[in-house]
């Protein structure tokens, strides 16, 4: 729109992704697994400084109010090193939820200060997948029940969790060391964890009841899968930069392969899809700023993460078929990439998932018209 | 002797399963990493016992001899119930060089230590420099007295850190028109100070793959297989059974069977989606069985296969990889989940089969390379 918006958003990326490079590129990613502390608290530190977890926060809030688009072009800076700093989830859901919720609750300055990573449980586990009820209950200051898919969860953080109670939804908070909480890591192709919480008669407290619960998450969920499209944007071009530079300089009989037919078709169909992806989850981002309704912007993230987690998973593996060999090796960074994407594809919902999804958006939102 | 060919198929596909299902270890069914050695011989020794070690090779050298098929009812069964196809490159590739160009000597020597698994073998083909173009290999063989003295580097070689013998493809004469030319076969041993494994991490976290320096090495001259400077007219009939073995539906059938388990465990049969795209995959895998027949008939009445055998390779490999990722759209939220998947009382380990699947388009021979054969040779564009 702006000239001076878009503007904004350069030195944005810019500030981000020269940080990201200074702490240490894609490689970084590979040093964290190894080390399996799942992400690195200094630069997390280093992030919070720059502004990025209040980036789409309002003002009013203690945030940058940046909005959704300024949040994506991070996203994918942040996928472009695969930065292991659970960034998008706590920026969507954890912030997002708090400063909907209870922007007065200090743990929303704690978090966008970058002094507590904060993760939400909100998935419970059916059974064969997601389950589309919540069960976790919270009554009489108590929570009893399970959740599933945490991510971002550090080992002596406090939870967040929605569950229901007797006036609808409730976010409710859990510490850390409460009674009766258990946690069970599910170990990722990337090296990450996915935390499933039983919680039995376990004390929590109370942040916010009633109908705003359900928009507020309805509204965090989306804002978290649009941006972790834009992740997987980043990390697709990520992914085809490191391709596009190996073709040009691995030599096979005595040419660069580069030089053959199919490989350059390939590398343009890759270019391609990796556009097509850049451009629909740019203006997804856009589009869920002025979207009229909560259809509208369910629409436009599940048209975003469609498209992302296709383009992702398909240059991902490309990438490894024109490495070669060395493509399927840890040591080549194509392979993190693809492993990451499996992750990021796979977390709130896959592309099939959400074809179906943003089909059901637009016949809801036709239906009301 | 057993004729197996007398037997009808039928006969035959109970003989085989009976025969899995009574002797197989449990706990190695289904294994989702290459094992060492060790931990399978228990199954090796009985396997041998039986004669069932090589199912193609000709029975005069302690195969089953088996006609087409059979073989394809063998590996069927074989993938079926999960059974690890052992240390196999002395079944699948040394065996049948030694069995077309070695030596009486050779034959005698060799054969029964490569089915007693007595030396087990890594293949030494790729160099940093020599993948795609392989001929561009660079690794010497010089003769000294009664030995060849060897220097370079393989990479890729598959297991090599569990192995006793390498047969490899070396430099043996310089000063030749076409990098083709001046290649020979020799088989050396793995322990001796000349010889330095390193493993390769991949990128599913598993130490499969090695590099392997030579630096001096030694190997008797009498492990030349066929005739020095003609390795590369020999690595390429290799090339060929190594095609028909590589484009067996063994892989894409055991994957299949993984996704429909895992699948029915989801609940997934009950979308519409789901349904269309596996009836596709599993279409895809029947089909290919019949092609993969067609040409494994064709070696059966002693003919040579043509490059189109390259056809199978490449459908079975792709398809074996739709088919896993088709196992990480049914894991769902799970998709990015290492180890094995619970579905009731078992464990199916999705990551370990998409990641098992991604080289196999890479190794035997690229995809692009497989099209680019059958469309020179095949297509004559
Ligand atoms: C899991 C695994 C196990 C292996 N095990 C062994 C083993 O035990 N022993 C052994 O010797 N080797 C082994 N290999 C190596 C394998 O044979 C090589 O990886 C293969 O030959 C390809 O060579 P490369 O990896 O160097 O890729 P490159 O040749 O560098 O090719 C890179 C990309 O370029 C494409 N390309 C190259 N040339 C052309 C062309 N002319 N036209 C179009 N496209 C082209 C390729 O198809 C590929 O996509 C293994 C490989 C893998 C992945």
């Amino acid at each position: 729109m702006t000239t001076e918006q878009d503007e904004d958003l350069r030195l944005l990326r810019d500030s981000v992704s020269k940080l990201l490079d200074r702490a240490g590129g894609v490689g970084r990613a590979r040093r964290v697994r190894d080390d399996g502390a799942g992400w690195d608290a200094t630069v997390w530190g280093e992030l919070a400084d720059a502004g990025v977890l209040g980036v789409a926060t309002p003002e009013e809030a203690g945030g940058l109010g940046m909005g959704l688009p300024a949040a994506g072009v991070i996203a994918e800076e942040i996928g472009r090193v695969i930065a292991p700093e659970p960034v998008v989830p706590c920026v969507a859901l954890g912030i997002g939820l708090l400063h909907r919720l209870c922007p007065d609750d200090p743990a929303l300055e704690n978090a966008i200060a970058g002094q507590a990573v904060l993760a939400v449980a909100w998935q419970e586990r059916g059974p064969s997948g997601v389950s589309d009820a919540v069960d976790c209950e919270f009554s009489g200051g108590t929570l009893t029940g399970s959740k599933d898919w945490v991510m971002g969860l550090g080992d002596d953080a406090p939870v967040l969790v929605i569950a229901k109670s007797s006036d609808g939804l409730a976010l409710v908070r859990v510490a850390a060391d409460a009674k009766g909480l258990t946690k069970k890591a599910a170990r990722q192709s990337d090296g990450s964890s996915l935390a499933a919480l039983n919680f039995s008669a376990t004390p929590a407290e109370v942040l916010a009841e009633g109908a705003a619960v359900s928009t507020a998450l309805a509204d965090a969920i989306a804002d978290a899968t649009a941006l972790t499209a834009a992740e997987l944007v980043g990390l697709s071009s990520a992914s085809l930069t490191l391709t596009l530079e190996y073709i040009k300089t691995r030599e096979q009989f005595d040419k660069p392969i580069g030089s053959f037919q199919v490989i350059q078709h390939r590398a343009v169909d890759m270019q391609l899809m990796l556009e097509i992806a850049e451009a629909g989850v740019r203006e997804s981002l856009a589009a869920m700023e002025n979207a009229p309704n909560p259809q509208a912007r369910a629409r436009q993230a599940s048209r975003a993460k469609a498209r992302a987690a296709t383009a992702a998973q398909n240059i991902t593996r490309e990438a490894i078929q024109l490495h070669g060999a060395v493509g399927y090796t840890d040591e080549f960074d194509v392979g993190l990439l693809l492993n990451r994407a499996l992750v990021l594809s796979a977390w709130l919902g896959d592309a099939a998932y959400h074809r179906r999804r943003w089909l059901e958006a637009r016949e809801a939102e036709e239906a009301a018209q | 002797m057993t004729d197996w060919n007398a037997l009808s198929d039928a006969e035959f596909r109970a003989e085989i399963r009976g025969f899995f299902e009574a002797e197989y270890p449990e706990e190695l069914r289904h294994l989702s990493h290459r094992p060492k050695f060790a931990e399978i011989e228990h199954w090796h020794v009985k396997l041998h016992a039986k004669g069932w070690v090589a199912p193609a090779w000709p029975t005069e050298y302690g195969g089953m001899g088996l006609e087409a098929a059979k073989l394809l009812i063998y590996y069927e069964e074989q993938q079926r119930y999960g059974v690890n196809r052992g240390r196999d490159m002395g079944i699948q590739m040394v065996g049948p060089l030694i069995i077309k160009f070695g030596t009486q000597e050779q034959k005698d020597y060799w054969l029964p230590r490569i089915l007693s698994c007595e030396n087990i073998w890594c293949q030494g083909y790729s160099e940093p420099g020599a993948g795609s173009d392989l001929a561009n290999l660079r690794t010497s063989a010089v003769i000294d007295g009664d030995d060849f003295v060897i220097n370079g580097q393989k990479i890729w070689t598959t297991m090599a850190h569990d192995a006793t013998h390498i047969f490899m493809l070396v430099r043996t004469n310089q000063n030749t028109e076409r990098k083709q030319q001046g290649i020979s076969f020799i088989l050396a041993e793995m322990d001796q100070p000349g010889v330095e494994v390193r493993t390769i991490t991949t990128l599913a976290g598993e130490t499969e793959f090695c590099e392997v320096f030579f630096d001096d090495a030694r190997t008797p001259r009498a492990n030349l297989v066929g005739e020095i400077d003609k390795g590369w007219t020999m690595a390429k009939a290799l090339l060929s059974f190594e095609r028909i073995f590589i484009g067996n539906p063994g892989l894409a059938q055991n994957a299949l069977a993984q996704l429909e388990t895992f699948a029915k465990g989801r609940g997934a049969f009950d979308d519409a989606v789901f349904r269309d795209r596996f009836a596709t995959v599993a279409l895809d895998v029947e089909d290919h069985a019949a092609l993969y027949s067609r040409f494994a008939d064709q070696l059966k009445r002693g003919e040579t296969l043509g490059a189109d055998v390259s056809m199978l390779k490449i459908w079975v490999t792709e398809t074996y990889q739709r088919i896993t990722e088709l196992m990480i759209e049914v894991a769902g939220p799970d998709g990015g989940t290492l180890g094995p998947l619970q579905v009731g009382n078992i464990g199916v380990d999705v990551l370990s089969s998409f990641y098992k699947a991604r080289p196999s388009t890479i190794y035997g021979g690229a995809n692009e390379i497989q099209r680019n054969i059958l469309s020179k040779a095949v297509l004559g564009l």
